[in-house]
């Protein structure tokens, strides 16, 4: 298997402990450049910008954080950062640039007062454990799925009243309960067979369930959500994937919506990937079909979806407890990578570390209170190759060689007249 | 000629390879074109190369199993080298200290298959060992092909330096197929009476002569070089200055060896008078001060002295390594330091004549590991004729690869000129075929 050693890093300070789920990536500010979100367990909200080791911004959440999200939840056309605490609260905070003074070093000014609370605020039921922003319902308005402790999943949307604009004069209603089997460790969507997209939960025991996302459509928002339709049986589908499962109540996490290729008709029909905390690997379509999968002897404990290459593909990137972390692309190429020290919490995607660009990272926070950032993880291959290989891809190469009278496969002829080009002398040892 | 025009470091990280103990500045070697072999601390060897599998190729790390190294030794070199032909083989040694508790007994093993079709299988030389007791804490093992007699034969040998302020000559005895230690003056006179105990030893022939040139940097920071006529095994000139603190290395090279190939690419006998008139630098690199480079030492001694800028920032530099990492013709300076840095230096002239004097050198980029850097090589690792530079660190071994889709640009660049050059030939002198004929 190939492993590398990524070096370009930058380490932030980070003081706290957090969940696993209280970490992402994403455009806080709407600014196009993504931001690094961390909440923990005394309620500080974090977000990152570039390579500053101190936080950008620092915001106040009502209990521990156990699950943080960037995203348009409120179908506004902008983003905003969404902190759910275990105790139930939900926090939305608006960090667009305008909303937010900052000194001239750029670090926001450290006032007391309404600036760190929290756009808004409500109550929804406790125990939460991980949140998805995404359009489970295929309406092209996003919806906040919170998966909890106690196997329960909850959708919510975001409803204004008719009468305001002002953000604090929406809430969250709850439109859809579903009880589960098992722990569910994360939420995903993935397009199905006919494209429209379906909410994935992770199960254990390398398991997931396809959760029916139908409701009336048109929602009263003065019932509170009292009309809310409880699952019914036929709402979760549960599958359980073949193979040779060790541990059926082991931990499991998922990915869906992995992108094949740049274009985005090639996201079709989904793929999605399965880890497990005793070491499983798979990655499946959304008709079911298992494209690969394969057994590490790490705990795998953070999934994730990552283009390190490039070209459009997303590759599956997976971490376990003491840091070795797999990139893996669609035909099971490994790249393997250790992080030097047990991982608390990982996350992988866009960020924009340098360079004021956007660049693939992977993102590790340790348990001696430093987050680190390896901000550049881009690769020009998942699999080892030499130049003869890349140049014989290249048709102005051939065509050269035929004007030499060199047989494009000779590969010592070839070999020794490439090394003569790049160091004069003849080819020695 | 123009080289690669990367701003930065060309290289991209395509292996690494971690080792379960640490490794030295001496556990890194070349065995055969695409094989290496690196040496750590527990006693283990392990065999770095890409394996050519179902049209890919894929970097292997492996565990040699090297008979007669017990499992409480320490293994602290190893060298390799192919015999001088006409003699077939590969020849790998390996000194260790087994540590039996009261007492440290220092070995050098040596491994050599003279069986007939295994002479370079690395798995079979594993186990056929030649097991020396040595007298001394072993340093360097180091190999150069030395003439013998009357100076037409040619004969590769080890020479490993230890604590006893001597270096000693491991010679192979032709008649019982074995090696064997024999005194070290009647082959190397140069390396009698040392000043002290010798880290690092250099030798390059002088080609198209029977001369050779010989440098040595001691511990004491001594720093040795000797330009010695070996037909006749006497030393023609020698010089010796002392630096503060331990020599780390010694590198002798000629910056610039083919500008002129280069230009006169088919005209061989040409390039072989211009080489035996080249000029000779030497780079000394040091565990406290800066690495410096004398040039020019067989017309001026150790007194033509440059500096590599800024090279004692970064920690002491445990390792360097010449060669032209940018096809322009010229050598760069790589310099690998304690403090987890790869360092390359360009020597750059006002004028653009590297003969000029005046010039000096410029670090033309830098790149940073995970862990401090013991040793380099520069080898063709995936057998392409590009070569790739392994970097051995502390947690293992880095293999780093051009960036296949730049040198792919920059090959057809150079071959449309070498198609233009050829065609222009072609019209020069009608009816010869000369298209293909230095290759």
């Amino acid at each position: 298997m190939r492993s590398l050693s990524f070096v370009q890093r930058v380490s932030l300070d980070f003081s706290g402990t957090l969940f696993p789920h209280a970490i992402c990536l994403g455009d806080a500010d709407n600014d196009k450049l993504n931001e690094l979100v961390v909440g923990d367990t005394s309620g500080k909200l974090y977000v990152y910008k570039n390579d500053d080791p101190k936080p950008w911004l620092t915001r106040f959440c009502v209990g521990m954080v156990t699950c943080v999200g960037v995203g348009d939840v409120c179908n506004k056309g902008k983003n905003f950062v969404v902190a759910v605490g275990a105790e139930g609260w939900f926090h939305l905070f608006d960090m667009n640039l305008s909303q937010i003074k900052t000194d001239a070093s750029g670090h926001q000014e450290t006032v007391l007062g309404d600036d760190l609370k929290p756009s808004f605020t409500q109550h929804i039921p406790a125990n939460t454990k991980v949140i998805l922003i995404s359009d489970i319902d295929g309406d092209g308005r996003n919806e906040l799925v919170v998966g909890y402790t106690d196997r329960v999943v909850r959708a919510f949307r975001w409803e204004e009243s008719l009468d305001s604009t002002e953000l604090g004069s929406g809430q969250l209603v709850l439109l859809k309960k579903w009880l589960l089997e098992g722990q569910v460790d994360s939420l995903s969507v993935n397009p199905g067979p006919d494209g429209s997209p379906q909410l994935m939960v992770s199960q254990p025991g390398c398991g997931y369930a396809i959760l029916r996302c139908t409701w009336i459509s048109t929602f009263d928002s003065q019932t509170n959500g009292a009309s809310v339709s409880e699952s019914s049986t036929g709402d979760v589908n549960m599958r359980l994937t073949s193979g040779r499962i060790h541990n059926k109540n082991v931990s499991t996490h998922l990915i869906g919506s992995i992108k094949r290729g740049p274009t985005e008709e090639s996201t079709k029909c989904g793929l999605f990937a399965l880890c497990t905390l005793d070491g499983t690997l798979k990655l499946m379509d959304s008709f079911d079909q298992l494209l690969w999968s394969f057994q590490v002897d790490h705990q795998l404990f953070a999934l994730q979806k990552l283009d390190v290459t490039g070209d459009g593909c997303e590759e599956v990137v997976a971490c376990a407890w003491d840091g070795q972390t797999y990139i893996i692309d669609h035909n099971r190429m490994v790249v393997r990578f250790q992080f030097d020290e047990n991982v608390n919490a990982f996350c992988a995607g866009q960020y924009a570390c340098k360079d004021g660009r956007n660049s693939p990272c992977l993102v590790y926070v340790s348990f001696n209170h430093k987050i680190y950032v390896y901000w550049r993880v881009e690769l020009e291959r998942m699999e080892s190759t030499n130049l003869l290989k890349v140049l014989d891809e290249k048709e102005e190469f051939r065509k050269l060689l035929g004007k030499l009278h060199l047989d494009p496969g000779d590969s010592t002829t070839v070999k020794n007249m490439i090394h003569e080009l790049l160091y004069g002398g003849a080819y020695k040892e | 000629m123009d080289g690669l025009t990367a701003s930065g470091c060309p290289f991209v990280e395509d292996s690494f390879s971690r080792f379960s103990s640490q490794s030295n500045v001496y556990g890194l070697c070349k065995a055969g074109e695409q094989d290496l072999l690196a040496a750590t601390l527990k006693g283990k060897v392990v065999n770095f190369k890409y394996q050519d599998l179902r049209q890919k190729i894929r970097p292997v790390a492996k565990e040699l199993q090297f008979t007669y190294i017990p499992v409480d030794a320490e293994i602290v070199s190893i060298d390799a080298f192919h015999k001088s032909p006409p003699k077939q083989g590969l020849v790998v040694g390996i000194t260790f200290i087994k540590d039996s508790g009261d007492k440290a007994s220092p070995f050098l093993n040596i491994y050599c298959d003279y069986e007939p079709g295994s002479e370079y299988n690395l798995d079979s030389i594993a186990q056929s060992c030649l097991n020396l007791e040595l007298q001394f804490t072993p340093f360097q093992l180091y190999h150069t092909e030395v003439y013998c007699g009357n100076g037409n034969e040619k004969e590769t040998v080890f020479l490993l330096s230890g604590h006893d302020q001597r270096i000693h000559l491991y010679k192979e005895n032709a008649s019982l197929h074995q090696f064997e230690e024999q005194p070290i003056e009647s082959l190397f006179p140069e390396l009698q009476d040392l000043p002290s105990n010798v880290l690092r030893l250099h030798m390059v022939n002088i080609s198209g002569s029977l001369r050779r040139l010989t440098a040595f940097g001691c511990q004491n920071g001594c720093v040795g070089v000797a330009h010695v006529d070996q037909s006749s095994s006497v030393v023609l000139q020698s010089w010796q200055l002392q630096q503060d603190g331990p020599i780390s290395n010694v590198l002798l090279f000629s910056l610039s060896w083919n500008t002129e190939t280069r230009k006169t690419t088919s005209q061989s006998t040409v390039d072989d008078g211009k080489r035996s008139k080249e000029r000779f630098n030497l780079l000394v690199t040091s565990a406290i001060e800066l690495a410096v480079v004398y040039r020019d030492v067989l017309t001026t001694g150790l007194n033509d002295q440059v500096v590599l800028p800024d090279s004692d920032q970064y920690d002491a530099v445990l390792c360097s390594l010449v060669t032209d990492v940018d096809f322009d013709g010229t050598e760069e300076i790589l310099l690998g330091t304690y403090g987890q840095e790869l360092l390359c230096y360009k020597y750059s002239t006002d004028a653009g004549d590297l003969e000029n004097l005046d010039g000096h050198f410029k670090l033309a980029w830098n790149r940073s590991f995970q862990s401090p850097l013991l040793s380099l090589a520069y080898l063709d690792l995936t057998s392409d004729g590009l070569c790739e530079l392994a970097v051995l660190s502390l947690k293992g071994l880095h293999v780093l690869q051009y960036s296949l889709t730049q040198t792919a640009e920059f090959v057809i660049q150079r071959l449309q000129q070498k198609v233009k050059e050829a065609s222009s030939d072609m019209l020069d002198n009608k009816g010869r075929d000369c298209g293909t004929k230095d290759i």
